[in-house]
């Protein structure tokens, strides 16, 4: 009696067992009426402006994509690097197939789990490069800047351009060459001051840098990351801003001359298409402008002339379609030497590497 | 000339939030409690005295709220550190990490979210008075406030006897509470005048500063504080030099890269620990002087009665 108990049992856990193991291996076969899981986790807390908005909204559109075939858990405020992992291998125990990474600083240890949990599928924004089960994507950001730029180099009485800047990290570095560029495409004699303010999140003093900036001449103030206090703050100072990621013209109105925006939608949409499809592949995405890539065009300033805004869409037209590029020779670095000769331009890598600043900004990267 | 009156003007504004908080942390200090709260104080203080502001409109209503909350969580803090003898950094610690992960959450919905104040603070007669008119208009009414208090502050620690006897406390509880006086009370009003003064610094920061909520506002000031008090070697004349000192240092960092001085940056935001670490070792060479300077029950857990 009691051996048969036992041997019952045995059995039973073997089955379940077997089950849990099906149930698990069993993953690459979507049933139509099944929905896909879609893991997503932030690293702050999702607000109406910023970073985690704009992801936000991508796992947002994603859901309006697909309201009966995909769903979508989000996961807010995971700050602690160790969290992460283990929410990420939760979430994929789960049966979440889709896993979205939302920084930079989930690259390391989403790179390291992709491999291990082939039962999911990782993506990670703004990672450096894809790997085994692992895709990345990442905006050129530099294109919004370079545009943004003609409009502050049309604009600018002074010629002198402001730019508040958080760390000098690459991405910051080829933002504001960028738009240093453009606005030198239009106006020769503009300069650039760039001022540090060594924190990624003090209000204070972002606004405090603002006026320093506008103290010392400059009339158009943009900045990374771009936030609505730098534009408030412009705006009391009376001088133009940019929208550099985001679009601040609730808080400034006609102060803001140009902005422009992210949108990982399509990042989200294709790699869930893919998933469903069963074609996922891990690639590396960085796209600017145009259909289908995450940099967008947003608000203009009813104040900038017509001419400038037909400038700026002719810039944007060329950038689309491969005729205008921001980084393309001949550009020298502050110290006079070439960076990039004539007719050559720089590849995605330098651009990613950037460590060096364009002829024509004050300031300095301090690292070097 | 207006330059040098504007940036002179900007890092008044500067110091001022770090003046507030660091005169409560020193009135708190000078009863023998070290309150390590102040950052997530002054967070509460922000968010709430920026919500209340939201709301009414009101400037006053903000700064009432932001004081109200900073003395209640501070009272909370006396709770812990005073009636239940826990260890004073510890609590403290824990309130700041407490209040810095509240306020985050309570302002949520606010993220993004300015305030349209009218410019004009003080107006009517003062501002048409002559020569100290325009004093009036251009300097916000809280930094007024900041150098009232400023005054009361210094004029009650030297001139007054119930000064005296609140560094009695902080010197010995103990002998104090021999000659009767009700210390632990004392210490609770000096921890809830530290939170009061914290909570108006946030408030201060997050409604004239910025006037627009986002989180971090705060952004390590509460901790500046903190090191201002001891820089002030726990004298109130001190620290309104240190706290112009410190607020200018952030000016200078910024004006010296937009001149192309070609300044340190990351020497001159930590000009103000060096400055404190200086200080520290400077009082700490002698016996003698640390006894003058730092009360000599500080963040002690004592058991008056024992």
């Amino acid at each position: 009696m009691i051996n048969k108990t036992r041997r019952r049992l045995i059995g039973g856990i073997a089955a379940a067992a077997t089950t849990s193991l099906w149930s698990n291996f069993a993953f690459s076969v979507l049933k139509p009426e099944e929905k896909l899981k879609v893991g997503v986790i932030h690293m702050g807390a999702i607000s109406n402006t910023g970073w985690e908005y704009y992801q936000a909204q991508a796992w947002r559109s994603l859901q309006d994509k697909y309201p009966d075939r995909v769903e979508v858990t989000v996961l807010e405020n995971v700050t602690d690097i160790q969290a992460v992992e283990r929410q990420f291998r939760q979430l994929a125990m789960q049966g979440h197939q889709l896993l979205f990474g939302t920084t930079f600083s989930q690259y390391a240890s989403m790179k390291k789990m992709a491999p291990q949990l082939p039962q999911s599928h990782f993506e990670c924004c703004a990672g450096i490069e894809a790997g085994p089960n692992l895709g990345v994507f990442e905006g050129r950001h530099y294109e919004g800047s370079y545009l943004t730029g003609i409009a502050a180099g049309r604009m600018t009485k002074s010629n002198i351009l402001g730019w508040v800047g958080a760390f000098p990290v690459p991405q910051v570095l080829y933002s504001l060459n960028a738009f240093l560029l453009g606005a030198q495409s239009v106006n020769p004699d503009v300069t650039l001051k760039l001022v540090w303010v060594n924190a990624w999140v003090d209000p204070a003093k972002e606004k405090d840098a603002v006026s320093t900036l506008v103290s010392q001449g400059a009339d158009v103030i943009s900045g990374s990351p771009n936030t609505p206090v730098q534009s408030k703050a412009a705006r009391d100072e009376g001088v133009w801003s940019i929208g550099n990621t985001g679009d601040f013209s609730e808080f400034v109105y006609e102060t803001q001359l140009a902005s422009f925006e992210l949108d990982w939608s399509p990042a989200h949409i294709e790699a869930a298409q893919a998933v469903l499809d069963g074609t996922w592949e891990p690639t590396g995405r960085w796209r600017g402008l145009g259909d289908g890539g995450f940099i967008r065009m947003s608000t203009r300033s009813p104040e900038l002339p017509a001419s400038v805004g037909e400038e700026l869409d002719m810039a944007e037209a060329a950038i689309i379609s491969g005729e205008l590029k921001p980084f393309a020779g001949p550009i020298t670095d502050q110290s006079g030497t070439v960076r990039i000769a004539e007719g050559m331009e720089l590849s995605d890598d330098e651009i990613r590497g950037m460590n060096w600043l364009v002829a024509g900004v004050q300031g300095s990267v301090p690292s070097s | 000339m207006t330059d040098i009156l504007s940036i002179l003007l900007t890092a008044i504004i500067a110091g001022t939030p770090l003046l507030y908080a660091a005169l409560g942390e020193l009135v708190t200090e000078r009863s023998g409690v070290l309150n390590l709260g102040v950052e997530g104080l002054m967070v509460m203080g922000a968010i709430t005295g920026f919500a209340a502001v939201f709301a009414t409109d009101n400037l006053w209503l903000g700064v009432l709220a932001a004081g109200a909350t900073g003395g209640a969580l501070s009272l909370a803090f006396g709770v812990l550190a005073i009636t239940l003898r826990v260890n004073h950094v510890a609590a403290g610690l824990a309130l700041t990490i407490f209040g810095i992960s509240l306020g985050a959450y309570v302002g949520k919905p606010l993220v993004g979210q300015s305030l349209n104040l009218t410019e004009a603070q003080f107006s009517g007669g003062l501002t048409q008075l002559p020569l100290l008119g325009p004093l009036f208009s251009d300097i916000h009414p809280l930094v007024w406030g900041s150098w009232l208090l400023f005054g009361g502050l210094w004029y009650f620690s030297v001139r007054t006897r119930a000064g005296l006897i609140l560094r009695a406390v902080g010197e010995s509880p103990r002998a104090a509470d021999a000659i009767g006086y009700p210390v632990m009370s004392i210490q609770f009003l000096a921890t809830g005048f530290g939170g009061v003064m914290a909570g108006i610094a946030g408030a201060f920061i997050s409604v004239v500063y910025t006037s627009i909520w986002t989180e971090g506002m705060v952004a390590g000031r509460g901790w500046i504080a903190v090191a201002l008090v001891i820089f002030a070697t726990w004298r109130p004349e001190r620290c309104i030099i240190g706290a112009y000192l410190f607020g200018g240092m952030t000016i200078a960092e910024l004006l010296g890269q937009a001149m192309g001085l070609g300044v340190p940056t990351e020497f001159l935001s930590a000009t103000p620990y060096l400055a404190t670490v200086i200080v520290l070792v400077l009082i700490s060479r002698k016996d003698s002087r640390m006894r003058l300077s730092v009360p000599a029950a500080l963040g002690k857990s004592l058991d008056i009665k024992g």
